[in-house]
């Protein structure tokens, strides 16, 4: 342990390392009633760094062209020692992070921490959750197979609704009349640079703000000695007498994480295709239209909304009008109490949007 | 004092804990990484004779690098290696000179590979060969 020690001493008298530690890790206090839902941050930065790990290893190997986009998909998959599980852990980790960050902005919701001073936190993440979808939505027309080219099709189509530009905008996602190499050349970009950078940027900017303003405290159990927002001037949320994040809740951290990762492997060897219908290992033929067509599971609500209006437009204004709504919601809310149990009308429409949320998600699977 | 040695012995669990899961990662990491073995032909390349004229260089892969078969004005042939064994680059056949420049350092082989000038430390690797009923087998 010597050498490390030597090494630490070392960088400590030129960079103030202890301070550091000190002011970040382990005299960094967190709310005694913390729990774990407060772990969904860190498990979706480890789920981003393994996408991002796992794409730059699926980078070798892809081709960006229409005519190979396929072959060299397959190639991973059945030729390249482990391709299988690199390629597998791409595609079931961007549907897993999906799924935890729903369940992070849940937990937000329900323990209130989106309400003032954390305005700012919530629409960062809130746009991050929108460029998740975006990067999911790029990343799947990829492997250019018939569901990622029909579904991107159905997709892209879903903006024809717009009034007066709709028609233009089609024609500029897809970089042509219809879908084609065009649209695959924008989407890999998009895909594997435009939205992977603001996305670090933007987690960047989420992480400062929470830095700044400090965690917030849960509304369940002991109550915690913070030191709240008073909305006359800057105050960091101080929990005097909290649980330090360096090991304590560090620990509580990696054991949400190793949940999570046992979970995630669970799907990854024993149900690999559970996200993937047999269409996703056909070659994409622009001449065949498969039946029944179906985005991926998180637009499912999106495409029956769409559907069960007589009109388009209506169904797409509706949507626009939600997620301005949702993303919004820090404004609108305004109230200081954050016990869900004790915001009755917030309560009535959380559990009712979500039950439609999920209601509208079984009839569009089932449609 | 109880409580260091449980924390030092969790510390030291979730160390090799921490060691295996990064050697199960980086196992299937490196072999997706690692470059697969090139099948070789059964390790020949076989040239028709009349295809390679006098005072002319033939270039081919063989066993996944470069070769040369190079025929001297007189008749006489020669597979060589065409690395060149300075830093590797591809030496080219100048027909005028009959000899072999590489490009990257001006160095120079006579048609048998053997060094004429300029950097490279020694002769380029010969390649055996036969020749039956008009086809040269290299390898």
């Amino acid at each position: 342990m010597k050498p490390l020690k030597y090494l630490y001493d070392w960088i400590d008298v030129r960079i103030g390392a202890r301070d550091i530690v000190e002011k970040e890790l382990t005299g960094y206090l967190l709310p005694r009633n913390i729990n774990v839902w407060y772990s969904m941050g860190s498990i979706l930065l480890v789920i981003f760094s393994l996408q991002v790990l796992t794409g730059i290893l699926l980078l070798i190997h892809f081709v960006p062209d229409a005519d190979k986009a396929f072959t060299s998909v397959s190639n991973i998959t059945n030729n390249v020692p482990f391709g299988w599980l690199i390629h597998t852990c791409h595609a079931v980790g961007s549907n897993m992070m999906v799924l935890v960050l729903l369940l992070h902005m849940l937990s937000v919701l329900f323990m209130g921490s989106y309400k003032r001073p954390r305005e700012l936190n919530w629409l960062t993440g809130f746009t991050l959750f929108t460029l998740v979808q975006g990067i999911c939505l790029t990343g799947y027309l990829l492997p250019w197979s018939q569901l990622s080219f029909w579904a991107t099709t159905v997709a892209t189509n879903s903006v024809n609704a717009i009034p007066v530009v709709g028609s233009f905008l089609v024609e500029f996602l897809r970089g042509g009349k219809l879908v084609g190499p065009a649209t695959l050349g924008r989407f890999f970009a998009l895909h594997v640079a435009v939205i992977p950078v603001a996305i670090a940027a933007l987690v960047g900017a989420h992480l400062f703000l929470l830095q700044r303003t400090g965690v917030s405290t849960p509304p369940f159990g002991i109550k915690d000695s913070s030191n709240p927002w008073k909305g006359d001037t800057y105050r960091y949320e101080e929990h005097p007498g909290g649980i330090p994040f360096f090991p304590n809740y560090m620990l509580d951290d990696l054991r949400s994480i190793s949940i999570y990762l046992a979970c995630f492997l669970g799907v990854v060897f024993f149900a690999p295709h559970v996200f993937f219908p047999a269409t996703a290992f056909l070659p994409a033929n622009p001449y065949l239209t498969p039946a029944h067509i179906k985005p991926e599971w998180y637009f499912l609500a999106n495409y029956q909304t769409l559907k069960i209006f007589p009109s388009e437009i209506i169904g797409l204004a509706i949507q626009g009008a939600a997620m301005t709504f949702l993303a919004l919601l820090p404004f609108i809310d305004r109230g200081a109490e954050k016990h869900p149990l004790k915001r009755p009308v917030f309560m009535v429409c959380a559990i009712g949007g979500l039950l439609l949320w999920i209601g509208l998600t079984i009839w569009g699977h089932y449609s | 004092m109880e409580n260091d040695g449980r924390r030092n012995f969790l510390g030291i669990c979730l160390g090799g804990l921490a060691t295996l899961a990064a050697a199960a990662v980086s196992f299937p990491v490196f072999r997706y990484l690692a470059p697969r073995s090139s099948k070789v032909t059964n390790g020949k390349v076989t040239i028709l004779e009349k295809d390679m004229p006098e005072g002319e260089a033939k270039f081919f892969e063989f066993a996944g690098s470069s070769a040369v078969l190079v025929r001297k004005r007189g008749g006489e042939l020669t597979a060589l290696s065409a690395v060149c064994t300075h830093l590797g680059c591809i030496v080219q056949w100048e027909k005028d000179k009959q000899d072999f420049l590489c490009p990257c350092h001006a160095g120079r082989f006579t048609p048998e590979g053997v060094v004429i000038s300029g950097p490279p430390p020694k002769a380029l690797t010969k390649i055996p060969f036969v020749v039956t009923n008009g086809t040269i087998t290299v390898g």
